[in-house]
């Protein structure tokens, strides 16, 4: 029975959108206040009707207290790996340890490529997804000797200077659904963050994409417990029971239970825009999860 | 030497990453001491620093009030496409706080190990002059295709346009060398250069050499400012000093703007006290009144229309005006359903100011003037062509003055659905339309038919005192004890009289409404009708419904919608009122929730209007629906010529108030008809055939122009005494955008 082990966070996935231009921000002070433990934002920087995610999350971070932020997850093809590590630790220093790093190897590579970004093949957005991280990761050790090298087919980094180093650890998280990209995850990332509306068969899918990333993170000589499983949400609050998330709480709380108990998920991150949804979420749902979870595992 | 620039101040800080704290409590210290600006130097590839553009968009978040700058962003190192969209969030974010200051790039092997491609500083600045145009384009939303830029630096091909910034973002260049120089007087809008580093005699020569490039790519060299970072301490030295030093590289030099480089708070607290204010002086002395307001770029001065006197527009109106080279013009160029295209859209924020803009519109007599609070007026012209609109949407506060008489004070320029929100916690709200994104303004003069309307009337029953300027620019209030005329006159055709700048409503104590939409099948669309109607006038007062039929399509049968609000929070009661409309024909789909007014107020979207063309649409009352009206009602909705039938209750407590006692004086219909189409012409005959069931119609929802619809807007005895008060406070006849009443005084307008 996988489950890893993890403290439980609950989180929002909440649109982007430029107009109103705070829209976005409200809703995460929503988030931070209601007591969410993140809140996160799709990157599509070709996106007119979106804003720069990097952007938002930076003033989000300065507008709220304890929530942590990420994206969800960010287009690695229009970011330049070692200035995102780098804002990264500097958003991570300003804010007090509250950011972690969604990332993508890259969807929509037409529009990618009109902004004037690299077009990669799957296989080799998942091999630029891996020198990204390496020299991420470098830099953010700033205690180590030496300068950054990383001589990627991609991405190259000659003796960039390390440093700053972020205020906490922060978490690499994925997206990730093929093969490639879950090995890469196992052997990578921190965390892995699927959505589950991409799952054709539902949660059942996640028993076997968790088993390939346990496969790679031990062949690399991790624990597959190094890798945190989260999970993008979509639901509905309503009074009778229909189907998956689509009832009251205390039948929200149950099934996400079963997916940290079943297939260690410990991140749930639903896609809202509904303030009143976001408060239910931290304060019905939340702690009643908790709860069975620790019910459970002490048991 | 100077460029009629005020003067502003700024600091340029450290953006070191050992204690962030320090740097944020800086800059928020430096905007409580009056500095105009923030600049945060960027060197990527240093591990000391904080990353510039996360640190600025964090002290967007802390501050309220100073212009953001980094001084100057490394280019090599970001993408600028992608730049721009960063861009255009952060000034969004900020509230139109950012000024994008860039520079080539320096210390090429930092960069180049970094993973940035290293560049010969020819190469650099050929490398800035493509980033400048493809930023410059993303931002412009008015700009024809997606933006295409096949430079030898940057390749971009078929990037969307947008999202623009919030205001027009000024690009400034950190410059030295005579290429750069040249580039920053061709495109740019400010010359950021250090003191320390200029040779005696080179500001004077820098400045020439932008200078001659801005006039040979037809631009004026005032339209960039000249920023000057300095340094200094003040060693116990007096702050006379410092102004004694700076005083000629602004009379001189044309120095703009200062901005210290310091980090620290103390030198910072005595710059503000001893130099900034003293150097203000010392200027306005040696240039008395040279310093105006910046210059629109050539760009945007060469969308100017013709007739305007854009550079005499008053200085409190300047900042907040939009013309058509501006990047919020795509936003404020059309109206909810309507394309527009107008010269010039003011924007005033206090009564004083509309009284200003509109003496501004009125020295052009020549060119359309069209008023406009949210931009929904479907007769009201509230975008023109060429013309000047005079924009209150800014003019949206709602203040709750005295919620035991339950006493409301609202900008015209407040949305229905803020009202509602606002209103909503004293447990009072007040009827408006159907849609949430209305302004007050428009409909709080025409009428406001609403879905609390039979219980408690129109929306102008509720107005107790308007305050408004009128076509003399005099501000008036009007009520039933001062100019009582007026008041009447507003109630109904208040367009016509001048321009509202605070209404004073009496709101009503509601708590949580019924809120029903039901679908039925309209096959039998005459009988539906007639059901309806019936069900509709036998009900209580507390059951407002409106009825909307979409013709039959693609083989599906015509549908009708209806939605209906039920004043009360008894369940019960809810249910008993709706049982007789739920049955007026086969549902197809039912929802019924008890909740708030506001609630049902908040559906309208957040995004800027973007209508096209011209509406076509009808407008008219009915006392009855009779089996004779709902049969041509029937054939009108199957006839192909309008796409849009939706019936209105009123009656009701609208029906409480005498015709004469308003401008609005339709009281005894229980009905208002409306129908939009596409066709001009073959809506207008499909409709006229409806006139032996009809009779007037409502002011806000037609758009036939011909000369008989005002006779049925108002009847005659009520169109006599609007054309004598016309002349009396309208004479020349500034206000004629929706419906003009023409003054009695003034001759008929002869028939060509």
């Amino acid at each position: 029975m996988p489950d890893y082990g993890h403290d439980l966070l609950f989180g929002t996935f909440v649109t982007p959108s430029v107009s109103p231009a705070h829209h976005a921000v409200d809703l995460a002070v929503t988030a931070d206040r209601a007591g969410l433990d993140l809140v996160t934002f799709q990157d599509h920087p070709y996106q007119p009707r979106f804003h720069d995610t990097w952007t938002l999350l930076s003033y989000v971070a300065s507008r709220t207290e304890r929530i942590h932020l990420s994206g969800n997850v960010l287009s690695l093809p229009l970011r330049q790996p070692a200035v995102l590590a780098r804002s990264a630790a500097s958003l991570d220093l300003l804010s007090g340890g509250r950011v972690e790093l969604g990332l993508g190897a890259g969807a929509f590579w037409d529009a990618i490529d009109a902004m004037g970004g690299r077009r990669l093949s799957p296989a080799q957005a998942v091999a630029a997804l891996e020198e990204a991280i390496a020299i991420m990761r470098q830099l953010w050790a700033a205690d180590r000797p030496g300068g950054v090298h990383v001589k990627g087919d991609y991405y190259t980094a000659d003796g960039a200077k390390r440093g700053p180093a972020p205020a906490h650890d922060i978490g690499i998280w994925v997206g990730a659904y093929k093969p490639r990209m879950l090995a890469l995850t196992g052997r990578a990332a921190d965390g892995w963050l699927p959505s589950l509306p991409y799952l054709p068969g539902g949660p059942s899918d996640l028993a076997d994409l968790n088993a390939r990333i346990d496969e790679a993170a031990t062949s690399a000589g991790r624990s597959p417990s190094d890798v945190r499983r989260l999970l993008n949400l979509n639901g509905r609050f309503s009074d009778t029971s229909t189907s998956l998330l689509n009832g009251p709480p205390d039948q929200w709380a149950e099934e996400l239970a079963g997916l940290t108990l079943e297939h260690g998920i410990t991140g749930f991150v639903l896609a809202t825009d509904d303030e009143y949804a976001t408060e239910l979420f931290a304060s019905e749902v939340a702690p009643a999860t908790r709860e069975l979870v620790a019910a459970e595992r002490r048991g | 030497m100077h460029y009629g620039h005020a003067l502003t101040f700024g600091t340029f800080l450290t953006p070191s990453a050992r204690d962030p704290g320090q740097v944020v409590s800086l800059a928020t210290r430096a905007e409580e001491l009056g500095f105009d600006l923030v600049t945060i130097q960027d060197h990527p590839y240093q591990p000391a620093h904080l990353d510039a553009w996360t640190l600025l968009t964090w002290l967007a978040g802390r501050t309220r009030r100073v212009t953001l700058a980094p001084g100057v962003l490394n280019l090599p190192l970001r993408a600028p496409a992608v730049l721009a969209g960063a861009a255009a969030s952060l000034d969004r974010l900020s509230g139109g706080r950012l000024a994008l200051a860039l520079g080539a790039g320096a210390f090429w092997k930092a960069i180049g190990a970094m993973g940035g491609r290293t560049l010969s500083p020819g190469e650099s600045v050929a490398a800035l002059s493509e980033a400048i145009d493809l930023i410059r384009a993303r931002w412009d939303v008015t700009g024809e295709g997606p933006v295409r830029l096949h430079g030898e630096h940057y390749h971009v091909d078929g990037a969307a346009r947008g999202p623009a910034p919030a205001h027009d973002v000024p690009l400034w260049l950190g410059a030295a060398k005579p290429r750069m120089l040249r580039l920053l007087g061709e495109k740019a809008d400010g010359w950021v250069v250090t003191h320390q580093l200029l040779r005696p005699g080179q500001l004077a020569q820098g400045n020439r050499r932008i200078d001659e490039a801005a006039v040979a790519a037809g631009r004026d060299p005032r339209e960039i400012r000249r920023l000057l970072n300095v340094s200094g301490d003040f060693l116990g030295g007096p702050g006379e000093k410092w102004v004694e030093e700076l005083l000629p590289l602004v009379v001189d030099d044309g120095v703009g703007t200062f901005i210290l480089m310091t980090d620290d708070a103390e030198t910072l607290e005595r710059f503000a006290g001893e130099v900034a204010p003293a150097l203000r002086e010392a200027v306005e002395r040696e240039l008395p009144g040279a310093f105006r307001r910046p210059l629109r770029r050539a760009a945007v001065r060469a969308r100017r229309r013709e007739g305007i006197a854009y550079d005499d527009l008053p200085e409190t109106l300047a900042d907040t005006t939009i013309e058509p080279g501006d990047v919020g013009y795509a936003e404020v160029r059309s109206t909810y359903l309507r394309g527009g295209a107008p010269g010039l859209v003011l924007r005033p924020g206090t009564e004083e100011e509309v009284a200003e803009a509109l003496a501004f519109a009125r020295a052009h007599p020549h060119l359309p003037l069209s008023l406009r609070s949210g931009g929904h007026g479907i007769s009201g012209r509230s975008t023109n062509d060429g013309g000047i609109v005079l924009d209150v949407s800014r003019l949206d506060s709602i203040d709750v003055v005295d919620p035991a008489r339950r006493r409301v004070h609202i900008g015209p320029g407040a949305r229905w659905m803020d009202v509602a929100a606002a209103l909503a916690p004293h447990g009072l709200a007040l009827t408006s339309g159907d849609y949430g994104g209305v302004g007050v303004g428009g409909l709080a003069t025409a009428g406001g038919l609403g879905f609390l309307a039979r219980k408690h009337g129109l929306t102008i029953d509720h107005l107790r005192a308007v305050r408004m300027v009128l076509a003399d620019g005099s501000v008036v209030r009007a009520s039933d004890h001062e100019n009582p005329d007026l008041f009447w006159a507003v109630r109904g055709a208040g367009a016509n009289f001048g321009i509202v700048t605070s209404f004073e409503f009496e709101a009503d104590e509601v708590g949580d409404v019924g809120w029903a939409q039901l679908v039925f099948d309209a096959s039998d669309t005459a009988g539906l009708l007639h059901r309806w109607g019936a069900a509709q006038e036998a009900a209580p007062r507390d059951v407002t419904s409106f009825l909307l039929v979409s013709p039959p399509r693609r083989g599906r049968p015509p549908m009708a919608h209806l939605m209906a609000m039920v004043d009360t929070a008894d369940p019960e009661t809810i249910l008993d009122r709706l049982r007789p409309l739920a049955e007026i024909g086969p549902l197809y789909d039912q929802s019924v929730v008890l909740t708030s007014y506001a609630s049902v107020m908040a559906n309208a979207s957040p995004d800027a209007h973007d209508g096209r063309g011209e509406p076509v649409t009808r407008s008219a009352f009915a006392e009855h629906i009779t089996p004779e009206f709902a049969a041509d009602a029937e054939r009108l909705i199957r006839g192909g010529a309008v796409y849009f039938f939706q019936i209105r209750s009123v009656g009701g407590a609208v029906a409480d108030v005498p015709p004469d006692a308003t401008a609005y004086a339709h009281r005894s219909a229980n009905f208002s008809v409306t129908t939009f189409g596409v066709d001009r012409r073959r809506v207008d005959a499909a409709w006229d055939r409806l006139a032996e069931h009809v009779d007037g119609l409502y002011l806000s929802f037609e758009t036939d122009t011909r000369p008989e619809r005002l006779a049925d807007a108002f009847p005659p005895a009520t169109l006599r005494r609007l054309r004598e008060l016309k002349a009396a406070y309208d004479p020349d006849n500034v206000f004629r955008d929706n419906f003009n009443i023409t003054p009695s005084t003034t001759k008929e307008p002869t028939h060509a």
